[in-house]
């Protein structure tokens, strides 16, 4: 080993130790016990414990539930990530505008929401969406929309949720398209404007492709942040109503850590990270189709 | 501040400064030495209150943590598992099984703790026919109602049976048709469970090993339960769309609210919101008159890894006892557990006779590991009946189905003869 390699490896050493100890023995773990009946039987007698093969999987994939948090999760991603990636692209685009004034202020009070508690915030949400007094329904009023029952209409609440949601986290996304934006050659930019180009042909063709790169980041980790929504509706509705905000980790968390079964929690778990890693490797390969990576 | 500008302090020495006193901010806060208590709910957010006496007489100082009532369960079993339980701790009643199933309790070595009480709470505490928790308090359900409201109805107490308990509600609703009449939010279980309980069919069967969901009384009783919601007499709402269920009913948003004598805490602390001649207490209804009513008592025990047994059972005497259960229906409305408690003046207080007659009927609950999660589980069915997505039929037959499952676990350790 160079004295280089040896330098490389004791900068690498304590964050791959780090890594292997609280993300991947854990990932083991969770693998072992999503084969296991593990429950609240065996959490008082080990004796109790079997060894189940996949029945968890099958018993998962027979739960009507569970189906019911796939399809709101997916619902939730699929409507979610466009919303939060366009917010914050939008919001950045317009910051990035030469004629916006007081640009940190903005940059600040669009933050803010991002770094606030997310109870502190659901509380103050809850009170805008309430059906009678919530000030969402009276500005709707003005368009002559009637009154829409956000949180207890199992139609309404996943849209009402995407809501808190975007405007909670959009802030980020829009920090980081900001930085991106500036790096934006104004050369290039310059010329197209001379050529003619209109604004949409302008972003199409030099904004957008600049920031290719970024715009991915933010979609991987937003597509593996909706997946993994759980804070919001757990504060919000508590998974009501009739279960319309039940999402794979609230249910994970339910059958886990309030019912302790944990070989079904598990196998959830397990189910979750294969999913999240298909739909990655998926965006990267666009990515790379696009010379992005 | 003036430490700071002052000469000879490098920044450098101020940041080592600020982050000594940063890691000593993270440490817990644990007084040494203090008995640890955990309770949920108003009792967890009053104990404190209860102390002073007890530290003086024996000297033993007692840090009281409140949890609340929706992460409580989960809680605790997270804190067992990790070896974190608290020296004593309060548990309702139909949670002793289980925790004493898991091992983290310690059955109670004095008998004598469990002299006097009211007859019917000690069962809930037993497991594998010893006990493991010392009745605290009671809290049986009834109906908390609008004196005034219903008076302009032409009532002066709520209809004591089913049919003309609703047929109240209509004729309230008839005069203020933009208000609610009964404040039974569709996450909650406990007026479902009332009903069911009135009607005299277990809602377990073979040994507790399966639902009994389609038996003929508690198809009554989820009929009548979802009769209410079609008649728009209880709003299809969950408890977390009404952010303050005691103001909507002291403004008349509502007209009957069941709960336990908790409210009565409520009823004195915002006295200012509504007056009190202006509310009244009543039992439930039953199918033909009051019967068996539920609720949630509340349990004393004492965690099997505590390393001061002696001492958390002297805390749990304490609080047991007929002077400190006093203390707490003073503060928070709780009825006393022990009976001598019952001769004291300040139990005959009017708007107390109803619990006490309901304390006589107690609900039998399935004493089950699963039950916590069985009751929530035929809400949320309830929930999806009440809004139209299934009928009375599909429901039940999905209760028993949702339930032998819930189950499945349970029978067949019971087969193999590995629980009692």
């Amino acid at each position: 080993m160079t004295r280089q390699e040896r330098t490389a490896w004791l900068f690498a050493g304590p964050v791959l130790a780090v890594i292997l100890v609280v993300l991947a023995l854990p990932t083991l773990l969770a693998l072992a016990l999503s084969v296991t009946d593990y429950s609240v039987y065996a959490l008082a007698d080990t004796a109790n414990l079997r060894f189940v093969g996949l029945a968890n999987f099958a018993e998962l994939l027979a739960t009507p539930l569970f189906w019911r948090a796939v399809a709101n999760t997916a619902l939730f991603a699929a409507l979610g990530v466009p919303m939060a990636i366009g917010a914050s692209l939008l919001a950045a685009l317009a910051l990035n505008e030469a004629t916006v004034r007081w640009k940190p202020l903005w940059r600040v009070a669009l933050f803010a929401p991002y770094v606030t508690s997310v109870v502190a915030t659901a509380v103050v949400w809850q009170f805008l969406l309430n059906t009678r007094y919530g000030l969402v329904n009276y500005a709707l009023s003005f368009l002559g929309l009637g009154p829409v029952d956000w949180l207890g209409d199992p139609r309404a609440s996943i849209p009402a949720i995407l809501l808190f949601v975007t405007w909670k986290i959009f802030g980020y996304n829009m920090i980081v398209f900001t930085a991106a934006l500036s790096a934006v050659s104004q050369d290039l930019m310059e010329a197209a404007r001379l050529d003619g180009a209109s604004r949409w042909h302008r972003f199409r063709h030099v904004t957008l492709p600049a920031i290719g790169p970024v715009l991915l980041l933010a979609a991987v980790m937003s597509v593996a942040g909706f997946l993994q929504l759980f804070a919001e509706p757990y504060v919000m509705t508590l998974g009501g109503p009739a279960q319309s905000t039940v999402t794979i980790l609230f249910f994970m968390f339910d059958e886990g850590f309030k019912w302790w079964n944990l070989g079904q929690a598990s196998a959830v778990a397990m189910l979750l990270f294969l999913a999240i890693l298909a739909l990655t490797i998926v965006q990267t390969r666009i990515g790379r189709r696009y010379e992005w990576l | 501040m003036e430490r700071i500008a002052a000469p000879g302090i490098t920044r450098r020495q101020l940041m080592a400064v600020l982050a000594g006193v940063g890691v000593a901010g993270c440490t817990p806060r644990r007084e040494a030495g203090a008995l640890r208590l955990w309770a949920m709910g108003y009792e967890g957010d009053y104990a404190p209150l209860l102390m002073p006496p007890f530290t003086q007489a024996t000297g033993l100082a007692v840090e009281v943590q409140s949890l609340p009532w929706t992460a409580a369960h989960e809680k605790l079993l997270t804190a067992h598992a990790s070896g974190a339980l608290p020296d004593a701790l309060m548990l309702p009643a139909g949670w002793v099984g289980e925790f004493a199933m898991v091992g983290a309790l310690a059955p109670v070595a004095d008998r004598a703790l469990l002299d006097g009480l009211f007859p019917g709470t000690l069962a809930a505490g037993r497991y594998g026919g010893r006990d493991y928790a010392v009745p605290w308090s009671v809290a049986p359900q009834a109906q908390f109602f609008r004196q005034d409201l219903l008076a302009a109805a032409g009532y002066d107490r709520p209809a004591a049976d089913w049919a003309g308990w609703r047929a109240m509600g209509r004729a309230l609703k008839r005069r203020r048709p933009d208000e609610w009449v009964f404040l039974m939010p569709l996450n909650w279980w406990d007026t479902l469970v009332t009903f069911a309980a009135q009607t005299g069919d277990p809602m377990l069967r073979d040994r507790d090993t399966r639902g009994n969901f389609r038996s003929p009384g508690f198809t009554r009783a989820l009929g009548f339960y979802k009769s209410l919601y079609d008649e728009r007499l209880a709003p299809t709402m969950l408890s977390t769309e009404l952010q303050d269920p005691f103001a909507a009913f002291a403004q008349g948003a509502f007209a009957i609210y069941p709960r336990s004598p908790a409210m009565l805490l409520d009823l004195r602390r915002r006295r200012a919101e509504i007056a009190d001649d202006r509310w009244g207490v009543a039992r439930m209804p039953g199918p033909d008159g009051p019967g068996p009513a539920g609720g949630i008592s509340a349990s004393l025990c004492v965690a099997a890894r505590s390393p001061r047994p002696a001492a958390a059972w002297a805390l749990v005497r304490y609080l047991t006892g007929a002077p400190a259960e006093l203390h707490v229906q003073r503060l928070i409305g709780s009825l006393p557990a022990r009976q001598a408690a019952w001769a004291a003046p300040q139990m005959q207080a009017p708007v107390l006779r109803p619990f006490l007659d309901q304390m006589q009927a107690p609900a039998d609950q399935p004493n089950v590991v699963e039950w916590e999660r069985i009751r929530i589980e035929v809400q949320l069915i309830a929930e999806r009946l009440v809004r139209g997505d299934l009928t009375l039929s599909q429901a039940t037959a999905a209760m028993d189905a949702r339930v032998d499952r819930l189950l499945a676990k349970r029978r067949a350790l019971l087969d193999r003869g590995a629980i009692a």
